[in-house]
């Protein structure tokens, strides 16, 4: 059993996922947490007593190994690392959803602090692709921004959705860092310096990513998965009822290879192997886990998995020694190994009991039987999937139809399915009147991504108590919510995208067979389809040399009127806090009256600040998402183009540059 | 304190009831060895095999209903190893070689769920009914008002007569003399299991151990003129229920120690200190229900072991034997000669399994070709509890299942909400509900982890909304089946049955008449009361006390044929019975006279019953809320010395604060909602509609202050 080495109570909150481990003289290792109330906490256990407290930085009182940063802001994400080519310690980066900070803690000083329109949700700090300096990488609402140790932004682009974890990590094993980026449309992105080399749909928001080795990485989801990619190919991937706060690798049995170790929200720690994703070792914290990181805090050579707790609990775990053989856990082996087996043989009996008792029932069952759910043994369970356009009473949805052939009744149905409903299943469970042998299920999927539908079909009697379970498994094509019926009136779509491509027609015709949902198949690529979602129309042409035109006129409207920058900034809390100061015992209680004023003015200033904030970061939001559709419209180089020049004009201002960008491609001209 | 460890795991045998794993003595050894070696035997019902230690069936039995129990018998004065074991009506006697040598027919109607053998007397229990046998010849005969959990009778030997016990479902324990009641014995909880202490009931014999199944334990004296209670054991912890209790020296301390088994899986050894109060001396938790418990010294000789069946038949021992681990040479851990011959049997009959179960599926799969078969599944095991929790008055379903459970599907027609277990690792998902059309309140799906075989959930209801709770449960067995399980979530469902209640308080009367007879109305009222036994009682009237277990409030039942009296100190209990009762009655097309009397203290009666625990509850939240804010202060200026103490005093508690405040979760909001209930109800029966008001009662309590909410009660 693998005990932790150190434990250590700091007496201060950490804010999840924000914690680091630095070297701020080049020796020392620090612990780093943001804390409440806008700070953010160092311990330095190694050089007591030696700090001068001036600037930011101010010792705290209940525990002298710690120093109290203060941002002022509430911390969004922070990291420690080397930025400066010429710097002996490392860099503290703080985010907040307004500015970054560049910190240099040794010296006491602000190396750079920047205003950042789109926030800063997740920090990455390292070398990207061929840009020589290190950059301290920031994701904010759909867009990504890094800068150099100058402050200078080397390196900006867009992505689909507000991003919540970033990882460095060399991809395509070319020797130059990918950008991995983990959004909340669900998407894992790979960006090359500014190019989206490929992507990956998972079916929740991806809250966190880490470099396992090579080109394997672990991400975490929203809904509690936890699981690990090589390039594009899922490994293993493992779900719980509790949410995964913090992931890292790092090699805890010292068998060479990493493992995943993931810190939960109810508090518990394991690492899973990061080839099967079995447990190798867990333990247990009082209170959710804030972040999980790595060093030699310790100071004896040896690096430690160091994890941490909201409450401030901090353990650090020594990888296992050689005596204990990969066993981390203090259940024995063969106990394991025969329960193992006695289990399987239990089940092996039991199904065989089964069969057995099965061979001696008999056809015409009487009444008493009926409970058991006995049904004719040739039942099969039909599922049709088709699409139907809203109505008045129902929004336009797909149709999945599931019957039996018989008199047998459907007492209810389990869909399974990820990304697609609200928790990862649907459930349809008819009244006892309603009761038949047939069940229609609607279905939204929001996005188009093909979806496997895993159906559970109970099937028995109307009054039986057990009944069949059958297993089925259907796949929704991705793009099912487009509707072959189209209306004659509806307004032919305006913009087109054409493209070429060196593949028969029959190729084209078989992709839109497996990729719509079509009542019957299809024999020509020329076909229009209404969008079921939006309700316009989507046209595919294809000319017999391989051109494909495709009109779509979902556009994206964009809403140019740029929120204006509100002048709500005041230095109101030094006011208040002179009145406070300045009064004399006469006038008190006079001035708390101020106060009170004033405060309630500076909290009705603050709430329409926060409005015209949050209006503005949605504005920026579909800003930055337009930039990106606009950019997806185009491949290659052209659309590295797009993005670069719709920068360059937002940040001249000229909004009429950015229609003509996006309709030309070019700024020129 | 004492140390064990999981020693041995004894192979898997199938299902087994409560109380039928036993040791039998050992004979013919040195008296002087201070370890004896016991042969444990336990009996499958589900195999209809009965087993000993490392599983070499003895005898099968013929197939046919479960056995219930299983006891050891003998002459008096002699080693008790005579087998005597109970299924269906039956009770059948086999010597330790597995030779039969009695059958006896009980010729009760229902089958036998409690036993207890002693010399030539034979006592077993139906569910409602007690008989005694001498030599199987009819003795005595009792008709219980509740249903009998388990029996025990004094040991003949010290005491000089025989008197038996039954553990009653109504929180009794019920002393007979012949066919006579003698006495009551009221305990905390309906009793589920009785055992005598140091298996001779102490010095004087008298001396009785039981475990209720809301988990508590006692132990009390059974003397002639009456009980006298030695101690009682709250369920602080909230474990499960007792199922089996033995008592053994497993300290090895001279002074014997109990022994519990629960149905969570909760292994617990008591000690008792000087004054002989029991104290937790060591506890181990297993995953499924612990059948039946035992001390004694089986796997290895000169160490003894508590031994335990749990409901899939797996028998685990905790031994006292120091534990090493041997490591070899090679990488992996070396096993001795004794498991490796184990596991190698075991794969061996594996393999021959799965050659047969390979044909079975086959001809499985050939029959869905065929016109005329039909598939038929043979129906599971399920073990499910569904009870009341006093502490938080909400429900905790357990379900338990000889596989590993795959899936489940909650489904109500009423609206409740469904709780977090801690315990439960299933990943849950709660599905749209289609209220309108399909009547559905609740769908939410579990999906288990692997080797999930024990599923706990805990529900929150609503008194007034009643309906049916629906479970189907998925076993990962092919082929795969599912099984439906009802629960009924009854009008009054946060109440409790009790033994006596205070007159004193201001009551509320419900009084009706009408053409019903006794069997009708004592339907009704179990239709809208828990743990109201379904039969009929005996005689002409009953009476039943009830307590509400969220507020405290109290009900009397009274009825008899014609005519019913209802008595509650809360005003809306008395107006959920109105209304269910008459509806009932409507249903059944009878005449309903309903006449009410409704005090008018009652009501503030009641509000002030609340005041302390709304209070409490909002003082709870009010510091909780200040917490983070204090935590923050206390970081920014470095220490609390400077806040007030009352400040102060809730940062030191902080910890503890929080964890009250997690563990009732929306208190304060059942209780909002049965304070409007309560001002809704009181002007119903004045035949006024004040749901207009509401938002001013609400305002009144978002300012809570008694005087206030009084007023405005009265005034409004």
């Amino acid at each position: 059993m693998l005990v932790p080495i150190f434990t250590l109570k700091l007496n201060h909150k950490i804010n999840p996922r924000m914690v680091a481990i630095g070297k701020y003289d080049g020796i020392h290792p620090c612990l780093t947490a943001a804390t409440q109330a806008g700070k953010v906490f160092i311990h330095n256990p190694h050089t007591r007593g030696q700090r001068p407290a001036a600037h930011r930085l101010s010792q705290s009182t209940q525990d002298s190994d710690i120093s109290l940063l203060n941002i002022n802001q509430a911390v969004s994400c922070l990291t420690a690392g080397t930025l400066g080519p010429n710097t002996t310690g490392h860099t503290l980066l703080v985010g907040s959803q307004t500015n970054l900070l560049a910190y240099d803690v040794h010296d006491n000083t602000d190396i750079f602090y920047k205003e950042v329109t789109d926030g800063a949700n997740a920090i990455v700090l390292g070398k990207l692709g061929d840009i020589p300096n290190p950059l301290a990488i920031i994701g904010g609402n759909c867009a990504l921004q890094g800068f150099d140790f100058e402050g200078n932004d080397q390196f900006w682009t867009v992505t689909g959705d507000n991003v919540r974890s970033l990882v460095l990590c060399d991809f395509t094993a070319d020797g130059k860092n990918e950008l991995l980026v983990g959004s909340e449309d669900f998407d894992i992105r790979v960006f090359r310096e500014d190019e989206l080399v490929t992507e990956m749909a998972e079916n929740e928001t991806v809250t966190s990513l880490c470099h396992m080795h090579g080109s394997r990485f672990g991400y975490a989801l929203a809904n509690g998965t936890v699981g690990v990619y090589d390039r594009t190919a899922r490994y293993w991937r493992i779900k719980s009822k509790n949410h995964a706060m913090s992931i890292h690798a790092f090699d805890l049995n010292a068998d060479g290879v990493v493992e995943l170790i993931t810190g939960w929200s109810n508090g518990k720690i394991d690492a899973r192997s990061d080839r099967t994703g079995e447990v190798i070792f867990k333990d247990n914290f009082s209170s959710s886990v804030a972040g999980v990181v790595e060093g030699d805090y310790r100071m004896d050579g040896q690096i430690q998995l160091i994890c941490s707790s909201v409450e401030g609990e901090v353990r650090g775990y020594l990888p296992a020694s050689k005596e204990m053989k990969g066993n981390l856990m203090d259940a024995s082996v063969e106990q394991d190994l025969i329960r193992e087996l006695s289990q399987r043989k239990q089940n092996l009996i039991l199904e065989l009991r089964n069969y057995e008792e099965n061979a001696k029932a008999l056809p015409g069952v009487s009444e008493g039987e009926s409970k058991k759910g006995v049904i004719p043994a040739n039942t099969q369970l039909q599922t049709a999937l088709s699409v139907r356009r809203a109505t008045e009473s129902q929004r336009a949805h797909i149709e999945l139809n599931i019957s039996t052939p018989n008199e047998t009744i459907i007492r209810a149905v389990l869909i399974f399915a990820e990304g697609i409903f609200e928790g990862e299943s649907h459930v349809v469970h008819p009244s006892v009147q309603n009761l038949s042998g047939c069940v229609r299920v609607p279905i939204i999927p929001p996005k188009d991504i093909p979806v496997d539908l895993h159906i559970k079909a109970f099937v028995g009697g109307k009054t039986s108590t057990q009944f069949h379970v059958f297993e089925i498994t259907r796949q929704l094509p991705r793009f099912s919510m487009y509707d072959l019926n189209v209306d004659p009136s509806a307004t032919q779509p305006t913009g087109k995208v054409t493209f070429s491509i060196n593949d028969r027609p029959q190729r084209v015709v078989m992709w839109l067979n497996q990729n719509f949902l079509l009542p019957e198949g299809i024999d020509s690529p020329d076909i229009t389809f209404t969008t079921l979602r939006a309700g316009g129309l989507l046209k595919i042409n294809m000319q017999p040399s391989g051109e494909v035109d495709e009109f779509h006129s979902v556009h994206q409207k964009l809403t140019a009127a740029m929120a204006d920058h509100s002048n709500y900034i005041r230095n109101m809390l030094v006011q208040a806090e002179d009145a406070r100061l300045m009064g004399d015992w006469r006038n008190t209680k006079k001035r708390y009256i101020e106060l009170y004023d004033l405060n309630r003015d500076l909290i009705n200033e603050y709430k329409i600040r926060s409005n015209n904030h949050n209006a503005l970061l949605a504005r920026l939001k579909s800003v930055n998402q337009a930039i990106q559709r606009a950019g997806r419209l185009r491949v290659g180089k052209p659309k590295t183009q797009v993005i670069t020049a719709c920068r360059d004009a937002i940040k001249n201002n000229n909004i009429n540059a950015l229609f003509k960008i996006m309709r030309a491609g070019t700024a020129s001209s | 304190n004492l140390l064990m460890v999981m020693s041995s795991l004894f192979s898997q045998v199938g299902v087994t009831s409560q109380k039928t794993m036993k040791l039998l003595p050992t004979v013919g050894r040195k008296a002087t060895q201070k370890y004896q070696q016991n042969e444990t035997i336990f009996f499958s019902h589900w195999e209809n095999k009965c087993m000993t230690f490392f599983c070499q069936p003895v005898f099968k039995s013929l197939p046919g209903q479960k056995i219930s129990r299983l006891e050891l018998g003998g002459a008096l004065g002699t080693p008790q190893e005579k087998i005597f074991v109970s299924s269906g009506s039956e009770v059948r006697g086999y010597t330790k070689k597995g030779k039969q040598f009695l059958t006896f027919e009980a010729n009760l109607t229902e089958s036998i769920n409690a036993m207890h053998v002693s010399g030539a007397d034979l006592f077993v229990c139906a569910s409602y009914i007690y008989n005694h046998y001498c030599d199987c010849k009819d003795q005595d005969y009792f008709l219980s008002g509740d249903k009998i959990n388990d029996v025990l009778c004094l040991p003949v030997e010290t005491v000089g007569r025989i008197v038996p016990i039954l553990a009653c479902q109504d929180r009794v324990l019920r002393v007979l003399q012949g066919s006579d009641l003698q006495y009551d014995v009221e305990v905390p909880g309906p009793p589920t299991v009785l055992e005598l202490l140091n298996r001779d009931g102490g010095k004087g014999g008298e001396e009785v151990l039981y475990g209720t199944a809301d988990g508590k334990l006692g132990l009390v004296q059974i003397t002639k003129s009456g009980p006298i209670t030695s101690w009682e054991l709250d369920n602080e912890k909230k474990k499960g229920g007792v199922l089996c209790i033995d008592t053994f020296d497993i300290v090895g301390d001279g002074v014997k120690d109990i022994l519990v088994g629960r149905d969570d899986g909760t292994v617990e050894v008591y000690g008792l200190d000087s004054s002989n109060e029991p104290t937790l001396r060591f506890e181990n938790v297993l995953s499924e229900s612990v059948t039946s418990i035992q001390g004694g010294c089986v796997g290895k000789e000169m160490y003894d072991e508590v031994l335990a069946t749990t409901y899939t038949g797996w028998v685990s021992g905790l031994t006292t034997e120091p534990q090493q681990m041997v490591a070899g040479p090679g990488d992996e851990i070396k096993m001795s000669r004794e498991t490796q011959g184990k596991v190698a049997a075991l794969r061996a009959e594996l393999e021959q399994l799965q050659v047969k179960v390979l044909q079975g599926r086959e001809k499985y799969q050939q029959s869905s070709q065929s016109s005329t078969a039909v598939s038929s599944v043979p129906v599971f095991s399920i073990n499910d509890k569904f009870t009341l929790c006093q502490d938080d008055a909400s429900y905790s379903l357990t379900l338990e299942v000889q596989t590993a459970i795959d899936n489940l599907l909650l489904q109500s027609d009423v609206p409740i909400d469904l709780l977090d277990v801690e315990k439960n690792s299933a990943v849950v998902s709660f599905s749209e509900c289609d209220s309108e059309s399909n009547g559905n309140f609740l769908l939410a799906t579990y999906r288990c982890q692997a080797n999930t075989t024990r599923l706990e959930l805990k529900v929150r209801s609503i008194e007034g909304q009643y309906g049916t709770l629906q479970a189907y449960v998925t076993p990962r067995l092919q082929p795969k089946t599912c099984q439906v399980r009802q629960y009924q979530i009854k009008p009054l469902s946060l109440h409790q049955r009790t033994h006596a209640i205070d007159q004193e308080r201001p009551m509320n009367t419900l009084r009706l008449t009408g053409q019903f007879s006794f069997a009708e109305i004592h339907s009704w009222v179990v239709f809208c009361l828990p743990e109201v036994p379904e039969k009929t009682p005996a005689g002409d009237s009953i009476t039943f006390y009830f307590q509400n277990t969220f507020l405290g409030t109290q009900l009397e039942a009274t009825y008899c044929k014609g005519e019913a009296n209802f008595k509650s100190d809360n005003i809306s209990t008395i107006s959920i019975l109105k209304d269910v009762l008459s509806k009932e009655a409507t249903k059944r097309k009878i005449n309903l006279n309903t006449s009410y009397e409704v005090n008018e203290d009652s009501v503030s009666h009641t509000l002030r019953m609340i005041h302390p625990k709304l209070e409490y509850q909002l003082i709870l939240a009010k510091k909780v809320q200040l917490i983070d804010a204090l935590k923050e202060l206390q970081v920014h200026e470095g220490n609390a010395d400077f806040l007030i103490p009352e400040y102060r005093s809730i940062l030191d508690e902080s910890a503890q604060l929080l964890e009250e405040y997690k563990k009732q979760p929306a208190h304060l909001e059942r209780l909002y909602g049965m304070i409007t209930d309560l001002f809704i109800d009181k002007f119903k029966f004045k035949g006024q509609n004040v749901k207009t008001k509401v938002s001013q009662l609400l305002a009144i309590l978002n300012n809570y202050e008694l005087d206030s909410l009084m007023e405005f009660f009265s005034e409004a």
